[in-house]
């Protein structure tokens, strides 16, 4: 019997759909991922968070085989990202530029799909453009950017795969529009037998689909894991004392926000909290993100808050 | 994958379709009408036997078509320029290589099926307005002996199919390394001209050693059939050739300076030199140096092999740029 307490309130975590370790990729000269170390159980949608220029879009590449680390190793589905049909049968990889052929409709590119793919699902795709009002037999080049991007989310899902990697999919797509896909993605997950990485910049809708957290900045990875665990390990601790070296000490502090009454810390705890000149708050999902991008730009901020405190 | 080519890529072969079959109507009609024309010159000629004047008295065909059938040395470039050069940098500018690689078709069968289907356009394509111009010349072949000509021999036989499949690698290969249409336009059409003039001036000339024949300027000569000429003059007493480059006085291919005065007093008019020039004539003799016409097939076949070899190592390089390479 095990106790109670040892188990996590989340479920054990099953097989992992993607393991990266210390994968690393340059461009000349240029490192755009450095020492990634990550882990996505299966049947999760992962969001992939990270200022611009942080290298989401070439761990994405490198999750689908369309790059090859410069160092480090990647496990997607159990193997190896190839050049294999089978493989490449149960990825789903949707690049932010959503390419399709302009010049060929949407219902070419059903036609297309169905010769490239074992699974495909073309009647799915029908049904959900017809719901659009998306007219099949245009040129894709001619369709509005939402629009486009509704065809390329329809065909992306048509394919049927274990893994969709998406690209700031949702961007082009109107709230209602962007809700609607992102319960779609919820639904194929709770169904089974589906893993989505997702990358986005809009937090809000990312807290209301994902459970599970992939931070990139300066081409490292910053957090990865479970949100609400991620969310139970920080907390915001705010207080008039300026001297933070105890807290330090202790617990890592993400980012320090100093105001001439009180000092803002979002700290990584590391058991409880015993000063009891600080109040704890539960941090949220944005907090959090803010908190470690804003960890780059803490020298400028420092500098601006000391002005500040001079007049 | 070959749906998805033809899907893609129809609007240019229907073009190229069309331009073939305008091109096979207008030659076949005046062709049809040449070789009527060039029966019946033969037959009139051979009525009062003046066959051997034939080639310098007929024209055949008009100056447009004849001018038509020239610009045909271009074809196989149009094939690079408007095939070749898109078929991979295309994709890669609009980013749609990454549709088509995260569908269930490895690389390289995407490249194998679109480089295959174009290859077999590409040498419809120079086989046919080969086989045209072939068919449409031969009766100026026949009058004018000149088949074996550059400008001649790279319009007719395989070598136009050699130099489209060569175009067309060249197209995709500099597609593949540049990624960008235009830059590999130029490229194409450079490399192209670059390749072609060179094998024609440098190499052709080599396949086979040329024939070099001496004769007596008196009885002249002409090899049988339509040869090559390379270089062709006279070598005088001195065993030396001489310079013909001259505005003096012309006997018979010889300056007058270098002919006693009895060669020129009577060179007007109808001409029967007398014995002193006749004996000074014996100590000249011409030279010819040539390709006879017999290797006329040989050599279309050399240089068919070096167009050939040549573009399957552009695929080569496409095949190893795309494959080695990140998407």
């Amino acid at each position: 019997m095990i106790p109670m307490h040892e188990v996590p309130g989340s479920a054990l975590p099953g097989p992992a759909a993607i393991n990266t370790s210390a994968l690393s990729k340059r461009y000349g000269k240029v490192t755009a991922l450095s020492t990634c170390t990550i882990s996505i159980p299966e049947g999760r949608i992962s969001a992939l968070i990270g200022p611009n220029g942080a290298g989401k879009t070439t761990l994405l590449r490198l999750l689908a085989g369309l790059a090859r680390p410069t160092a480090g190793q990647v496990t997607v589905n159990g193997t190896t990202p190839r050049q294999d049909p089978a493989f490449l049968a149960d990825i789903g990889y949707l690049a932010q530029e959503i390419p399709l052929y302009r010049r060929l409709s949407a219902e070419d590119h059903i036609h297309a799909g169905a010769h490239l793919n074992p699974r495909w699902d073309a009647e799915s795709v029908r049904e959900r453009l017809t719901g659009l009002k998306i007219p099949l037999g245009r040129a894709v080049g001619k369709l509005s950017g939402g629009q486009r991007a509704q065809v390329a989310l329809a065909l992306i899902l048509a394919k049927r795969p274990r893994l969709l990697l998406l690209d700031e999919p949702v961007a082009a797509l109107d709230p209602l529009a962007r809700r609607n896909f992102l319960r779609v993605l919820a639904d194929g997950v709770a169904v089974g037998g589906l893993t989505v990485v997702l990358s986005s910049h809009l937090v809000a809708d990312l807290e209301r689909v994902c459970d599970h957290l992939i931070m990139l900045a300066s081409s490292r990875v910053q957090l990865c894991g479970d949100i609400e665990e991620l969310l139970a390990e920080h907390q915001i601790l705010t207080g008039p004392r300026k001297d933070t070296t105890a807290i330090e000490r202790s617990h890592r502090v993400v980012q320090v926000t100093r105001t001439p009454r009180q000092t803002t810390l979002l700290v990584r705890l590391n058991g409880p909290v015993i000063d009891p000149a600080f109040e704890a708050s539960d941090v949220s999902l944005e907090e959090l993100v803010l908190g470690y991008m804003g960890q780059d730009a803490a020298p400028a901020m420092a500098h601006l808050t000391t002005i500040g405190e001079e007049k | 994958m070959t749906w998805l080519v033809w899907r893609q890529h129809r609007v240019q072969f229907y073009l190229g379709a069309a331009l073939l079959a305008a091109l096979a109507v207008l030659l076949v009609i005046t062709g049809v009408q040449m070789a009527s024309q060039y029966h019946s010159a033969l037959v009139a000629c051979a009525a009062n036997h003046s066959c051997a004047n034939l080639s310098s008295t007929l024209f055949l065909g008009s100056h447009a078509v004849g001018f038509l059938v020239i610009m045909t040395l271009g074809a196989p470039i149009l094939v690079g320029l408007f095939w070749g050069a898109p078929l991979v940098a295309a994709e890669a500018e609009a980013g749609t290589t990454q549709f088509a690689w995260m569908q269930s078709v490895t690389r390289k069968r995407w490249l194998a099926v679109k480089i295959g289907w174009m290859l077999l356009a590409a040498a419809i394509w120079g086989g046919v307005i080969s086989a045209l111009v072939t068919w449409w010349s031969g009766p100026n072949n026949a009058e004018q002996l000149n088949a074996f000509q550059p400008g001649r021999f790279d319009l007719m036989g395989t070598v136009p199919v050699a130099y489209s499949l060569f175009a067309l690698a060249l197209g995709i290969a500099a597609g593949t390394l540049l990624r960008r249409v235009l830059p590999a336009m130029a490229v194409t059409l450079a490399g192209f001209i670059a390749v072609r003039v060179a094998v024609t001036l440098w190499l052709r000339p080599h396949y086979l050693s040329a024939v070099t024949v001496f004769y007596k300027v008196t009885s002249g000569f002409t090899p049988p059939g339509p040869y090559w000429r390379l270089t062709s003059g006279i070598v005088g007493p001195n065993g030396l050739a001489i310079d013909q480059n001259t505005n003096a006085n012309v006997v018979g291919g010889i300056p007058a300076s270098y002919l006693p005065a009895s060669c020129t007093a009577q060179s007007r008019g109808a001409f029967t030199p007398p014995a002193s020039c006749t004996q000074a004539l014996a100590h000249f003799r011409g030279f010819l140096t040539y390709q006879p016409a017999a290797r006329y097939w040989t050599f279309q076949g050399i240089e068919t092999g070096i167009f050939l070899v040549l573009a399957a190592a552009l695929i080569g390089v496409t095949a190893l740029a795309l494959l080695r390479h990140d998407a």
